[in-house]
């Protein structure tokens, strides 16, 4: 990609020109005139005077105000003006608020003084009728009639002999397939496929490759990736805390698709700008939208900060983001450029720059469900499910009398053996804990802890209400409003924690010579001072059982040696005492049974320390459980039958449930239907907020309406509006701006070499005739890019041969006028790809999340180390890549794969020692030369033959004789593998001619 | 042919095309290739169309050759450190908000909190330094401090691309990529532009900081490796290999490459980036030998490896990336940047950077020490071996901290003022720029951003921070954006 340095040529120029002496009227317009707007008309203009004095117009300058004149035409030494924007006195200077002019700016008003301070009579003005600057070439009409016959060919043809060029002659066969399939699939062609394409002799064998090629699903996956460059699409936030968005691959495979299927161009925008509103049924259309939300987001900035300010800010870099991204890249309009100013070289203004805001305002990144009305079906199902799940189970348990388990509502269970088991609830936070924990002494007494869990939702426990340590000193409330009395006065320390198991020091499980710790048993850890609350209404949502018979077994876990220690256990249900026994000792216990009434809500039960201090207080409950009271002794015959039915059903229910689809998310953006007011941020800061703007777009391109409605318009309509506008008949930039983005990627160039630029300070079109001829084509075909692809690829220009001619270097070194194709290096996908499918390892599975060829490791700031790709699920094609914004992949980066922060349009090529270093060293080129030897030399009945081979998987070729003799001298002396890792580092496996 | 006859060869075929394709040739290995050669054909191709800004030629006579830049991420306090400011002393205890209508980035203001370490005068200049900085200190007459620096943001990742790259958006060429870009390298044998992290982990916004952006990836800053124990350069040998290949396997190898990429080049001659990438496998090659010899502190002398007390296990790490940053800089790499401090870490003990906001007496007095000691031996030897006047030494962090207490131990993050400092490379020592108001809560007297450091920096080096450009989507992009002055008050 040798246009990449002409690129940088252009903007060497551009410099230079903008470095030309102020002072005519041209200076004025393009950089007097906004000096003087930016920095002195907020004071000094028709609308207010500061000191008398107005900069607006020459004669205000010259009459001048409180201080006398402004400036003296012809002599700026002497213009006051100068004196106070150039003054080191921070009281005097002027602008009083805001930056100091540069030395620059200071240089060129004095530039323009002295040259006699022309003020054309026009552009007092604020928008001169007849601006020059909307006859530019991009912002006219697309051409649409052209003669019969008119191709591609004509136009370069014409051009070639008008600067006294020649065509260069067809490429040979083997230079022309390895170039096609670089281009559309960005993959090398099978040697298999040179050779029948070598021989095959029909007169449109090439025409039919093209055809071939461009059906092929490998032509989305390669072009699917020029589109992601220009969305800067990645599959993390970015920013400090560079989170995961593991959803972001569905609108990577919508666009690969979308290129598959020749998805129309204008469809293909529509439904990335506003798919949800043409399509709110169609689940790709909610894809397509990812597209607004491919950029960057800072979590910090939006989220995780207090300051409201640092949110303003970074909501309107957000949006800056968006608009940027659609623009840019259907449009080509610098729109980014009059975020703080009018744009200095389009006739952009701010205002517009925030019409633009005001369509994306009410559009935020985020998760949405791809399809909301199978969500809603799932979710309706769910519920059916869940209701006769519960229904059969209430049936089920009563019959069969099966008990529910307190001790396993504990460890977070149903009561059916679903809870985690060992696992506490903290008396102090409520955390769920497994460790093992010691002596509370502070924590505070008689108050309620929700069960929560460190980084879950809240609601962790529903059947357990609340845990807490009592002190007995005054009545306790186990539940809002709810206060019991006759609590034993406690020390208020505690220990450990509320388990589904033994506690942390228990010695003895047993009571009465029942091991509680052995199944079917199970013990619920209640160490005094603490006390659980159960929530009986829910136990009874979940259980479908209503009436309860409560019965348990309290006994002492400590050692003999702890004979004399007392602690006492009480029972409530609601308010009520049912049950209570004070100084318990180690070789106690106590049976509890309890009928709970079916108005009942809570449940608790509290242990203490017997007054003696909590030291080997480690009571536990044996078998606490509910039990269903209408449960029969015995059943019946049709009673066992019934119940067999319902077991049946139940798992037939669950089996339902496990199997319902999952909701399917994509990384998209969430709708606002009304958005906020959206207002011009005086430059740019978004604590310094001016007029009010409408949705609207910008009134240079095209002739169609820039309207998008009013404040009250609701979002999804600006969003449809804007879309309408750029994929609209009297948009003439769109069609343009696609047919050069494919012209550059089949070339190395476009007919514009600024593809994301079409502005004043974009390039020149260097055949702006052929522009509007494939644009209008590509309307014409129904927006179809493969048209367009199958006109560029079937003409003359394309075929051409790329060895350099003399003529053609004297004449046209750039190449501006294709009289040559352009020799192009592969960039670093290209050349990841081409290695995989050398080695025969390149896995083709198409689509779906994408893989990681790194550890993850979860941090506020997570980290992500790479690691080598050496298994078959990373050795996919390099598009599925699970892209890390703020750690770039070293090996791709070095081979000049952009940062997916920018927009890039065009992709800068170096060449440098580390990419030496990291083709010829690094552990994914080393094992993969290793299995393409292995590849090459599987069968082979001579080295001469593997030698053969590789050649043709590396480049495409066979090897002439004197390379087969010193490869395989190489290989003899140092393996074949050796050979491999060098026929990849050669230029020819890096470049296309 | 020697790689030198070869490189002359290659020039002198290009003088035979035309200037466009020498051109690009010639801006693809800006960054690492023969520079002296290189601005001298650059130089004669500017005299030819214009003063249009080319990699390789600077603007005006420099005063600096090479920067080390010390970045100190995570939020350094300026009122515990070099911006004095007895005013919060006398207030300390009572309330900073009395209306309460301040909203920090985390939290609300607590009280006024007076510096942790005592102020002292120092040096001919007497300029104010805390005792967290005792070995710094007696260096305050060679340095030049910014103390009304502020940040666009109080986010540590926008503030650090700030710092780096004027822009609190990611995506934008760094000061080093900015300066190798405009003067490229005066060692072909390693990498123009040279960073090296913390040994604990990465700064926040990680490698991006010193990404090259839109420019050219030739211009993005390389890491070294601060252990041992790793090669010192990413795939610098093919991996478990720890010394140059100069193994028969390897020559044997190359010499086949090579061999097949001269045939490929002989009916392309015209394709001038074939001959560059021969090229640069040739440098990568040199790049083997002189990476490994840089990274070996063997021969540095006792006294040497004692100042930077590269044996102590807090201050060493630290130390080491100093001392690597001096033998960076004395082999003619351009830019060094070194990180104190990290963020995506795990690291629980203490605060991982400077990010002071539970514990500011433990933090910045662990980090402090390590930044007193590395800075400090880092001056005195670039002085000691007269590499000081042509090295300019740059301190700074993305924001300060607030003069308000911050849940009673801590500060919070105060883009509104902070402070910087430069040494040596033209500097004037024991000046400084702009102050803050009486409790260093904001920049008061002349304002300053990155715009202005980078200016000032670049100026130093030669480069006029408004022509050195690139165009980017639409707009010719510059380091300091469309702001930025030269701070010539503080040059010598």
């Amino acid at each position: 990609m040798r246009f990449v340095s002409a690129l940088a040529f252009l903007a060497y120029t551009v410099t230079a020109s903008s470095a030309l002496p102020a002072g005519n009227a041209a200076d004025f317009e393009g950089q007097v005139r906004p000096l003087l707007k930016e920095h002195c008309w907020e004071c000094h203009d028709s609308k207010k005077q500061k000191g008398g004095l107005r900069l607006d117009s020459l004669k205000a300058m010259v009459a001048g105000g409180e201080n006398g004149p402004a400036i003296e035409v012809g002599n700026a030494a002497r213009s006051h003006l100068i004196e106070r924007v150039s003054s080191q006195n921070e009281d005097e200077r002027m602008p009083p608020k805001g930056r100091a002019l540069s030395e620059a700016e200071i240089r060129l008003l004095q530039a323009w003084i002295d040259s006699g301070a022309a003020w054309p009579a026009e552009a007092t003005a604020a928008q001169p009728v007849g601006d020059p600057r909307s006859s530019h070439w991009s912002v006219q009409p697309i051409k649409q009639d052209w003669p019969d016959g008119t191709s591609i060919d004509t136009f370069i043809g014409r051009a070639l002999s008008g600067a006294g060029l020649n065509w260069s002659p067809e490429a040979d066969r083997r230079t022309i397939i390895r170039r096609l399939s670089f281009d559309l699939l960005g993959l090398p062609p099978e040697p298999e496929r040179v050779d029948a394409f070598l021989n095959d002799s029909r007169a449109d064998a090439y025409a039919r490759l093209v055809d071939e090629f461009l059906s092929s699903p490998r032509y989305g996956e390669r072009w699917a990736r020029h589109w992601l460059d220009i969305a800067h699409y990645a599959d993390t936030h970015g920013f400090e805390r560079d989170q995961l968005r593991p959803n972001a691959w569905r609108y990577r495979d919508y666009v690969i698709k979308a290129f598959n299927e020749d998805k129309p161009y204008n469809t293909f925008l529509r439904q990335q700008i506003a798919g949800d509103v043409f399509e709110p049924g169609n689940p790709e259309a909610q894809i397509a939208t990812g597209f607004l939300a491919a950029g960057p987001w800072d979590f910090v900035g939006h989220v995780e900060t207090k300051s409201e300010q640092l949110r303003r800010a970074a909501r309107a870099g957000d949006l800056d983001d968006m608009v940027t991204q659609v623009m840019t890249a259907a449009t080509a309009i610098t729109i980014n450029c009059a975020r703080c100013h009018d744009h200095k070289l389009d006739p952009i203004s701010q205002e517009e720059y925030y019409r633009l805001c005001a369509v994306f305002a009410g559009v935020k990144r985020g998760e949405r469900d791809i399809d909301p009305a199978a969500t809603k079906r799932i979710e309706e199902l769910r519920k059916r499910i869940e209701g006769e799940l519960k229904s059969v189970r209430g049936e089920a348990a009563a019959l069969s009398g099966e008990p529910l388990d307190l001790a396993d509502m504990v460890g977070g269970g149903d009561g059916r053996g679903t809870g985690v088991r060992g696992r506490g609830i903290h008396p102090r936070t409520g955390n769920l804990v497994t460790d093992k924990i010691g002596f509370h002494p502070d924590i505070m007494t008689n108050r309620l802890q929700k069960p929560a869990s460190q980084s879950g939702p809240q609601n962790v426990l529903p059947l357990v209400q609340a845990v807490f340590v009592p002190d007995g000193s005054k009545p306790l409330p186990v539940a809002s409003k709810r206060e019991v009395q006759g609590v034993p006065t406690t020390s208020g320390n505690a220990w450990d924690a509320v388990r589904n198991g033994p506690l942390n020091g228990q010695v003895s499980t047993k009571i009465n010579e029942i091991n509680y710790a052995v199944a079917p048993h199970s013990i619920l850890g209640l160490h005094a001072n603490a006390g659980v609350t159960f929530d009986l209404q829910q136990i009874r949502e979940s259980s479908g059982l209503r009436v309860f018979q409560l019965r348990l077994v309290v006994g002492f876990g400590a050692s003999q040696a702890a004979a004399n220690t007392r602690a006492d256990f009480s029972v409530y249900v609601d308010t009520d005492q049912v049950f209570q026994r004070l100084k318990l000792k180690k070789s106690d216990f106590a049976e509890v049974e309890v009928t709970i009434p079916e108005k009942a809500s809570t449940l608790t039960f509290i242990a203490t320390d017997g007054g003696d201090g909590i030291g080997s207080d480690l009571l536990f409950l044996g078998d606490a459980r509910l039990h269903p009271a209408e449960a029969k002794q015995s059943l019946a015959d049709a009673d066992k039958q019934r119940l067999r039915e319902l077991q049946r059903r139940m798992s037939a229910l669950q089996t339902e449930r496990n199997q319902l689809p999952v909701v399917e998310r994509v990384y998209s953006v969430t709708s606002d239907p009304l958005p906020p007011p959206m207002h011009v941020y005086h430059r740019g800061n978004a604590e310094d907020p001016r007029q009010q703007v409408t949705p609207g777009t910008v009134a240079w391109a095209g002739k169609a309406g820039t309207d998008f409605g009013s404040e009250q318009t609701e979002e999804g309509e600006r969003r449809r509006r804007l879309a309408e506008w750029i994929t609209g008949d009297k948009n003439p930039l769109t069609a343009r701006v696609m047919v050069n983005r494919l012209w550059h990627h089949h070339f190395g160039q476009g007919l514009v070499r600024t593809p994301s630029d079409f502005g004043l300070g974009g390039d020149v079109p260097s055949h702006p005739e052929l522009v509007d001829w494939l644009a209008e084509s590509l309307r014409k075909e129904g927006w179809s890019l493969k048209s367009v692809h199958r006109l560029i690829l079937n003409s003359r220009a394309y075929k051409q041969g790329s060895d350099s001619r003399e003529r053609g270097v004297a004449v046209d070194a750039q190449n501006r006028f294709c009289w040559r194709q352009n020799p192009r290096r592969l960039d670093a996908e290209s050349i990841h790809d081409a290695v995989l499918f050398a080695s025969g390892k390149l896995n083709l599975a198409m689509g779906g999340p994408g893989y990681r060829d790194f550890k993850y490791t979860e941090a506020y700031a997570p980290i992500y180390e790479y690691t080598t790709p050496s298994t078959p699920e990373l050795w996919r094609r390099s598009i599925y890549r699970f892209v890390v914004r703020t750690t770039p992949h070293r090996f791709m980066t070095t081979l000049d794969c952009p940062d997916p922060a920018n927009l890039t349009p065009v992709r800068a090529q170096t060449t440098t020692a580390l990419q030496a270093l990291t083709l010829i060293n690094n552990p994914f080129m080393l094992e993969q030369s290793g299995h393409l030897a292995a590849r090459v030399e599987e069968g082979a009945a001579s080295a001469e033959e593997a030698v053969q081979r590789a050649f043709r998987l590396c480049l495409a070729r066979s090897a002439s004789e004197s390379e087969v003799a010193a490869a395989v001298a190489l290989s003899r002396a140092h393996g074949m593998r050796e050979l491999c890792r060098m026929l990849f580092n050669t230029n020819e496996f890096s470049y296309v001619d | 042919m020697s790689t030198k006859d070869k490189r002359d060869t290659a020039i002198h075929r290009m003088d035979e095309m035309g200037s466009a394709s020498r051109r690009a040739f010639l801006s693809q290995l800006g960054g690492g290739f023969g520079a002296t050669a290189l601005a001298a054909l650059l130089q004669r191709e500017a005299g030819a169309e214009g003063a249009a800004m080319r990699p390789g030629a600077g603007h005006h006579a420099a005063k600096a050759r090479a920067v080390i830049q010390i970045f100190c991420p995570g939020g350094l306090s300026h009122v515990d450190t070099w911006d004095y400011k007895p005013e919060l002393a006398k207030r300390q205890g009572t309330p900073f908000d009395t209306d309460g209508n301040v909203q920090f980035f985390a939290s609300k203001p607590g009280n006024f909190q007076g510096s942790y370490w005592p102020f002292r005068q120092h040096g001919q200049s007497g300029k104010w330094m805390s005792d967290l900085f005792p070995n710094l200190s007696m260096h305050v007459d060679k340095m030049a401090f910014i103390h009304s620096m502020q940040s666009k943001s109080a986010l540590h990742g926008p503030a650090m691309f700030m710092a780096n790259s004027g822009f609190i958006l990611p995506g934008f060429p760094s000061m080093g990529a900015w300066v190798t870009y405009g003067l490229g390298s005066e060692n072909e044998n390693l990498p123009a532009f040279v960073v090296l992290p913390d040994t604990r982990g990465l700064p926040p916004g990680g490698v991006i900081n010193w990404g090259a952006g839109f420019l050219p990836a030739v211009h993005q800053g390389t890491i070294l490796e601060t252990d041992a124990i790793r090669p010192p350069i990413a795939d610098l040998f093919p991996a478990g290999v720890m010394d140059a290949q100069t193994g028969e396997r390897e020559k044997a190898g190359r010499a086949f490459m090579q061999s097949l990429n001269r045939a490929h080049a002989a009916p392309r001659s015209a394709n001038t980036e074939l001959e560059a990438r021969i090229a640069a496998y040739e440098l990568a090659a040199r790049l083997q030998l002189s990476a490994p010899e840089v990274a070996d502190l063997r021969n540095e002398s006792a006294h040497i490896k004692s100042r930077y007390q590269l044996d102590d296990a807090d201050t060493g790490p630290f130390g080491r990336q100093c001392l690597l940053a001096r033998r960076l800089v004395e082999r003619g790499v351009r830019f060094v940047q070194i990180y104190c401090g990290a963020e995506n870490t795990t690291a629980k003990k203490i605060r991982p950077n400077w990010d002071s906001h539970e514990d500011l007496v433990r933090d910045h007095g662990y980090w402090g020490a390590v930044l007193d000691r590395g800075a400090s031996a880092l001056l005195a030897d670039l002085d000691a071996r007269g590499l000081l006047e042509s090295t300019l030494v740059i301190c700074t962090t993305e924001f300060g901290r607030q003069p308000a207490s911050q849940g009673g131990k801590g500060r919070d993050h105060n883009p509104g003022a902070f402070t910087a400092w430069m040494a040596g490379g033209g500097v004037r020592g024991g000046v400084s720029y702009g102050s803050t108001d009486a409790f260093g809560f904001k920049a008061e007297k002349n304002p300053a951003h990155s715009y202005e450091l980078h200016a000032t920096a670049l100026h130093l080096l030669g480069l006029d921070h408004e022509k050195l450009s690139f165009y980017h989507n639409g707009i010719q992009r510059r380091l300091t954006d469309v702001h930025g002055r030269v701070l010539h008050s503080l040059l010598a």
